[in-house]
Formats: C-alpha cells, sequence, structure tokens
C-alpha cells in the first residue's frame, strides 16, 4: 500500500484517518469501527463491502 | 422489493426504480460491457470520444506535479493522459465503484506504460474516501449520469478539492442542433442497442445507455446544479453540437 496513497484516503463515512493493517490487508476507520478491504492492492472504500469490527476488537493506533 | 414500500425513486433510463436499486442495476451494466467497454466506445462515437476527452484535458490546465482525481474513471481514457501531464512528481487516482471497470482500466493502463503515477481505489463518487482539500483537478467523463445522487456526488468533488482547484465534468448533454434530431434518435435507440447486441450481445445495457443520456439534466442544469453545489465560475462547452457538453467549475 502506497503512503503517499494513504495519506489522502479517508473513510467515506465520517472522512476521518484511517489505520492501515497491512497483515490483513484492510484500512480500518476507528470512529466507525469499519474494515475496508484492500483486494488485489485496490483499496474497496465502499460501506457496503466493509467488515464491521466487533466490539471487542481492539484497534492499534494509527 | 415488498410492494407497496414507500420508497423514493430514481431514473434508470426512462424507468423509475427504487433509490436504492439503481447503484445495482448500473452495476449490472458495467459488468456485461467491461471487457468490450472500449471498442464499444469507439463504434458508437466513431472515435470521436478521443476528442472530447482530448478537449477535457486541455481544459483541465493540469501541470507537473499536480494531483488529480479521475472520478469513475472506469477503464482509465482520461487517467492515462492526465499521467503524462502530471508527469513522475504528480499522481493521478482513478477511482471507480465498479471493480470490473477498475481492474480492466489498471490492466490496459499498464499495457500501455502508464502506471507509475497512477493508483486505484475503488469508491462511490457520492462518498469519496479521501481527505478535504486533496487535489488539484477532479474529473469525472461519462459518469456523473450514472450516479444515483448526483447533488451528492458534486458535492463530494468539492469537498476533496482544494481552493483553487477545479472540476471537469464531461457528459452527455443536449443536441442543439434541431434538424439533426430525428437522426440522432434514429441512431440512439435504433441502431446503438443493434451495435450493443452484436458487440457484447447486450443491447439492454446500450438501451440504457441512450435513455440515460435523455433524462440526463441539460447544459444550463447541470451548470446549476454545480453552483448550487459550491463550484464558482462554471462554464460550459457543447462539443459535437451539443451531443456533449464540457462543463468547468472552480473552488475558490
Amino acid at each position: 500500500m502506497d503512503k503517499k496513497l494513504l495519506d489522502i484516503l479517508a473513510c467515506p463515512i465520517c472522512k476521518g484517518p484511517l489505520v492501515y493493517r497491512e497483515a490483513r490487508q484492510e484500512l480500518v476507520c476507528r470512529a466507525d469501527r469499519l474494515a475496508f478491504p484492500i483486494r488485489d492492492g485496490i483499496p474497496v472504500m465502499l460501506e457496503e463491502e466493509a467488515r464491521r469490527l466487533p466490539a471487542d476488537e481492539e484497534i492499534e493506533e494509527a | 422489493m415488498a410492494e407497496g414500500r414507500d420508497e423514493e425513486l430514481t431514473d434508470f433510463g426512462y424507468r423509475k426504480v427504487p433509490v436504492h436499486e439503481k447503484a445495482r442495476r448500473v452495476g449490472a451494466v458495467f459488468d456485461s460491457v467491461a471487457d468490450r467497454y472500449d471498442l464499444m466506445n469507439d463504434l458508437m462515437s466513431f472515435g470521436i470520444h478521443r476528442a472530447w476527452k482530448a478537449f477535457a484535458i486541455e481544459m483541465s490546465g493540469v501541470r507537473p506535479g499536480e494531483q488529480v482525481l479521475d472520478v469513475a474513471g472506469g477503464t482509465g481514457d482520461l487517467t492515462a493522459r492526465f499521467a503524462r501531464r502530471v508527469g513522475p512528481k504528480g499522481r493521478v487516482v482513478l477511482s471507480d465503484i465498479n471493480a470490473s471497470m477498475l481492474r480492466r482500466g489498471r490492466d490496459r493502463l499498464l499495457d500501455r506504460g502508464v502506471g507509475g503515477n497512477v493508483r486505484f481505489v475503488q469508491a462511490d463518487a457520492e462518498a469519496l474516501p479521501f481527505r478535504d482539500n486533496a487535489f488539484d483537478c477532479v474529473s469525472i467523463a461519462f459518469g456523473l449520469r450514472n450516479v444515483t445522487n448526483k447533488e451528492a456526488a458534486l458535492r463530494s468533488m468539492y469537498r476533496v478539492l482544494r481552493p483553487g482547484g477545479r472540476l471537469l465534468v464531461l457528459e452527455f448533454s443536449r443536441l442543439r442542433i434541431r434538424p439533426l434530431q430525428p437522426l440522432y434518435d434514429f441512431y440512439s435507440f435504433t441502431v446503438l442497442p443493434a451495435l450493443g447486441k452484436l458487440v457484447v450481445d447486450d443491447a439492454d445495457s446500450y438501451r440504457y445507455l441512450a435513455e440515460s443520456i435523455r433524462v440526463h439534466p441539460d447544459q444550463e442544469s447541470l451548470r446549476e446544479m454545480m453552483r448550487a453545489a459550491g463550484f464558482e465560475a462554471v462554464e460550459y462547452h457543447d462539443l459535437s453540437g451539443g451531443i456533449v457538453a464540457l462543463h468547468r467549475g472552480f473552488k475558490f
């Protein structure tokens, strides 16, 4: 995942910053508790494609 | 969907469909045509779509080092041209809501040797996943027509533009040459679906295309919509007699 792209990407819902989880290949919005998948190197920034984080899943700092 | 359910309707070509269904239906159209999309564009427009796109790039005034977002960029025609203009220090983000079109775009750009400064993001034009003021230029070519909530898309594109940035909307519009109208109608509603049937074995998708062009806002209406979304100094240029129009607006 390209650092410069990461710098301008934001949550499509709250426009807040995202946490990049390299191992899981996903981008996480802490506020909305959504994980957006990165498929084949392409971030899929659609709410309906995002994984809703369970209440007990901790989110690391950005 | 359940009958009698109270839900807002939107246009899907000449038909009305529930708002929540349009995106899926448009998605099906593009899944169906993605592989032959570029060939069809050449056939349908006799290659003239290249000139329309070249004009849009010219009007963008994009310079080396700038950040460009190509919304609903599909198979990457505009992106390829922008990528050459912004050079190695600039960047172009190609976004599309449809995964089939985006993959096709990526493969095609790589084949053409474009790509070092291009990034891909699957996104909805109505809810762009970028920070405020991130781009010098945003473009949407033959995409706004397919967006369910055009006002939301225009506001979203406004938000991600930096002050001084500009939006370019290239889209089918209203033919201004009256005597040509019957010919244009025959071409749109008879020739196009037949061509679609022949090339991609899908007349319905191209019937949708023809219909969606007719229900899309005309030149003046789109200008008003852009102003309402916050854009200033909005102007448009008719291309090919108004079959297509290029609108440009600024965020100051």
